[in-house]
């Protein structure tokens, strides 16, 4: 039951930390909206803010919160909802706001942040505000107004025209929401679909064929805002293969002999060492890998050369549906800019779908999840795929000890190592102390039949995410013949978290352990609390023991959390929606009980999605445990768009050639030309 | 590269018809002597020589695959360096000339030229040329006619 008035923290984050910006009572049950302009009920007047960005359906049993086909999205704590309750566990994040819902006691009181087991506490109390902060000025960027509540909108698009599994194709058509009709429709517009069009144009469709539906016209914007938080800059080099060129649908020529011929063309000789890394490695030389600001501008050129700009359509895909035509109705919303006469709401229609629409969100391990729901004005725990530049910000400007801890033991921590390796420079009072699960000894790395992983300093080492031969060799061709319960298995063994082989990061290991900066610690937190010091609040950390080991205790100043993305798909609306509406079959998940991907044939086809004659392809992370371990690869997805094309064409999809190896040398010409195919 | 024992055979077998033989053929009317047999309708002169050292070559190679493949089931990465590549086919090399000194191609007419320094000179030479651009091949000139080639782990045709 839900108890009136209902009080809402309003909270912000500019540079620093979270500010709290205002505090709202909800007096009673009712349809709030939440924008940008005036006539909303919650104000939040910045651009990144829709006009009507969200609803919160307050009810006498429970709240819920329902984003109107916002630009920049609604979420709940990390998981972006379409519609969802919400328990105030965790904040509603709305651009840099966040919406807490303020704790209440039997007496109706209120307090701030502090919840009820930790009122006691002696240290609670002196951190953290338990007055209610002062009013924000009218005119400042939040302003409320309590109207009266709208009316419910409860015949919300697209369920008013999808209703049922099948809709009728000439309903749509006749709708105002019709957006138009073609061949092939990729849902995501990232590098799952872009590479996916690629192999469609190199095939012979045409630019007007192909729609792709998603956010950014830039086809690799979010994966490079993943790199750029994750500490890869430009010139950083990505954990990628040279012949993994997401430009390139021959892999040839590879980035490395790219990088050798652009050295050599300004006469540094030295170029021709990335030539021999990929002929040495990985037994004689470092493994050879791309820089992500070079792979960007590969990416830049082909997209100019295969036409993506006309192919692609800006929008947030609610849903899909089969059609009565066998073909798939995709039910998108476009930005405001894009709105015709008001109306966003869009239908396109095409027989060949492809979903590729990337991991739902970013994970926070439960206990850093429940810290930051407490401790919301302490900007000192970061998943590392979050913006967390004012960190290293902080570290450098105020070179007093700081105690940083990591958390994860893949690619990522170790990037961050370096980057606070980085930081030192400037601040050499910095302490890494390195969380792992525990320990793992130089002969405990996974063994899969004959062959064991290697371990250097308690991770095993591996040049890729997946051994090579998982993309094309013999691990690819045991990984497709297995039965579900057999892939399990092989995940399990070939799986499981890994870094690269680095000479630089081996050595910053072994400095920061000589100097005594950098120390690894094994087990999981057991407690997580706001302390004040002298040098202001900082973490308070008691790691359980493990292994006979004593307990470990930890004084931080910043957490950051690089265990990773989520990839389960249930945290998408979109996938959600489609999984119940068609009982979309799962991958087995590894670890026991979890649950995969969505299930596809080896030629990445939806088995449940075919609509007669219609066929429903799905790439990347979505598809995780089927019959490709890779596949949020670059590699992993020029597999998986070559096994979906070539599955199309031979078909007889429109316009799909078969590509034999004289096609295939005429458009590689084209390709090293810069010509359009 | 990460091939599969049926992959090494596909592809030795594809640079053999495709490189091997048209090289060794150029290469033939190059060592031909007067007293060589005579092409029909053309009429150039060729050895059979070189036809014979590149189908050692072949042989030894399709024999030793297995080992490679034996060799790989040890890497966690199942994969086989391009260095390997490169070490191993010179190692392949070695063997037949071992096999061609120890008699292997004495069955069809007494060569007295077949163990002759300068005979030993023009099956490296001949080596050399089948072998640089069989290598190329590998490192990616193969995928831009066959570009499933390198997802199915050697083998040729569709996916």
């Amino acid at each position: 039951m839900v108890k009136f008035p209902i009080l809402l923290d309003i909270y912000q984050r500019g540079e620093g930390p979270l500010k709290r910006v205002e505090r709202i009572s909800l007096p009673e049950a009712g349809d709030y909206s939440i924008g940008r302009i005036g006539d909303n009920q919650i104000v939040l007047d910045t651009p990144e803010v829709s006009k009507q960005h969200a609803w919160l359906l307050v009810r006498e049993d429970g709240i819920a919160v329902s984003d109107r086909g916002s630009t920049n999205r609604t979420y709940i704590g990390d998981s972006e909802v379409d519609t969802s309750p919400w328990d105030g566990a965790l904040p509603i994040r709305i651009a840099q706001f966040e919406i807490h819902l303020v704790p209440q006691t039997s007496a109706g009181e209120t307090r701030v942040n502090v919840p009820q087991e930790n009122a006691t506490r002696a240290f609670s109390a002196g951190t953290t505000s338990s007055a209610p902060a002062a009013r924000a000025p009218r005119g400042q960027s939040i302003e409320v107004a309590l109207n009266a509540p709208s009316a419910p909108n409860e015949t919300r698009f697209p369920r008013n025209i999808f209703k049922g599994e099948i809709v009728s194709a000439q309903e749509i058509k006749a709708s105002e929401f019709f957006a138009g009709e073609t061949t092939y429709i990729t849902v995501g517009g990232g590098l799952g679909s872009f590479v996916w069009a690629d192999h469609l144009r190199i095939f012979g469709v045409g630019t007007g064929e192909i729609r792709a539906i998603g956010d950014s016209p830039i086809p690799y914007a979010n994966y490079q805002r993943l790199c750029r938080n994750s500490q890869i800059p430009p010139h950083e080099r990505l954990r990628s293969n040279s012949l993994s060129t997401p430009d390139n649908i021959w892999g040839f020529p590879g980035y490395a002999s790219r990088e050798t011929w652009k050295d050599l063309k300004e006469f540094r000789f030295t170029g021709i060492k990335y030539i021999f890394q990929v002929f040495g490695e990985a037994s004689l030389a470092q493994t050879f890998t791309p820089r992500s600001g070079e792979v960007f501008k590969s990416i830049d050129r082909e997209a100019q050369r295969i036409g993506w700009r006309d192919m692609f359509v800006a929008g947030r895909v609610l849903s899909i549906r089969k059609t009565n035509d066998e073909r798939y109705a995709v039910a998108y919303r476009v930005p405001e800019d894009d709105a015709r006469a008001g109306v966003r709401e869009r239908v396109m229609i095409g027989k060949f779908l492809h979903i590729s629409t990337g991991y739902p969100a970013t994970r926070f391990t439960d206990d850093l999840q429940a810290f930051k729901a407490r401790f919301p004005e302490e900007a000192r725990v970061f998943n590392a795929y979050e913006n967390h530049e004012a960190v290293y910000r902080n570290l450098e400007s105020n070179p007093v000890p700081a105690t940083v801890v990591v958390r994860g033991r893949g690619i990522v921590a170790s990037r961050i190592i370096q980057r606070l390796y980085e930081t030192r420079d400037k601040n050499k009072h910095i302490k890494i102390v390195h969380q792992m699960r525990n320990p793992i000894g130089k002969n405990e790395g996974y063994r899969y039949k004959r062959a064991q992983r290697y371990v250097y300093n308690h991770i095993e080492n591996q040049a890729f995410n997946w051994p090579k031969a998982t993309w094309g060799g013999q691990l690819l061709r045991e990984t497709e013949r297995a039965t579900p319960e057999e892939r399990v298995k092989i995940y399990e063994a070939l799986g499981g978290t890994t870094t690269a082989d680095r000479r630089d990061w081996r050595n910053i290991i072994q400095l920061g352990i000589g100097d005594n900066w950098y120390q690894p610690v094994f087990g999981h937190f057991e407690t997580l609390e706001l302390v004040k010091t002298d040098q202001g609040p900082k973490i308070q950390m008691r790691l359980k023991a493990q292994r006979n080991q004593p307990a470990v205790e930890v004084v931080a100043d910043y957490v950051l959390d690089c265990t990773g993305l989520i990839g389960d798909i249930t945290h998408s609306p979109l996938l959600r929606d489609l999984a119940e509406t068609y009982k979309l079959p799962r991958n087995l998940g590894v670890g026991g009980g979890k649950i995969g991907g969505i299930f596809v044939s080896p030629d990445f086809e939806i088995p449940a999605l075919r609509n007669g004659s219609g066929r429903a392809y799905a790439a990347g992370q979505i598809t995780l445990g089927g019959p490709q371990p890779g596949v949020d690869t670059f590699l992993g997805m020029q597999y998986s768009a070559l096994r979906s094309v070539d599955h199309m064409a031979v078909l007889g999809a429109p316009n799909v050639s078969l590509f034999g190896p004289l096609r295939s040398f005429s458009q590689w010409i084209k390709w090293c030309k810069n010509a359009t195919p | 590269m990460v091939p599969t024992l049926k992959g090494r055979w596909s592809t030795r077998i594809l640079l053999f018809l495709w490189v091997g033989v048209p090289i060794t053929f150029l290469f033939s009317l190059f060592v031909a002597g007067p007293g060589s047999p005579r092409l029909p309708l053309i009429g150039l002169h060729y050895d059979i020589l070189p036809f014979q050292i590149l189908s050692l070559l072949l042989i030894v190679g399709l024999i030793l695959d297995p080992v490679y493949f034996y060799i790989q089931q040890f890497r966690w990465e199942r994969d086989w360096p391009f260095a390997f590549q490169f070490f191993f086919s010179i190692i392949e090399f070695v063997i037949v000339l071992g096999l061609v000194w120890w008699g292997a191609l004495n069955f069809s007419q007494a060569r007295p030229d077949l163990h002759s320094s300068e005979s030993y000179f023009l099956y490296t030479l001949h080596f050399a040329f089948v072998f640089i651009p069989s290598f190329i091949a590998v490192l990616g000139f193969i995928q831009i006619f066959m570009i499933r080639w390198r997802f199915k782990s050697g083998e040729w045709g569709r996916m």
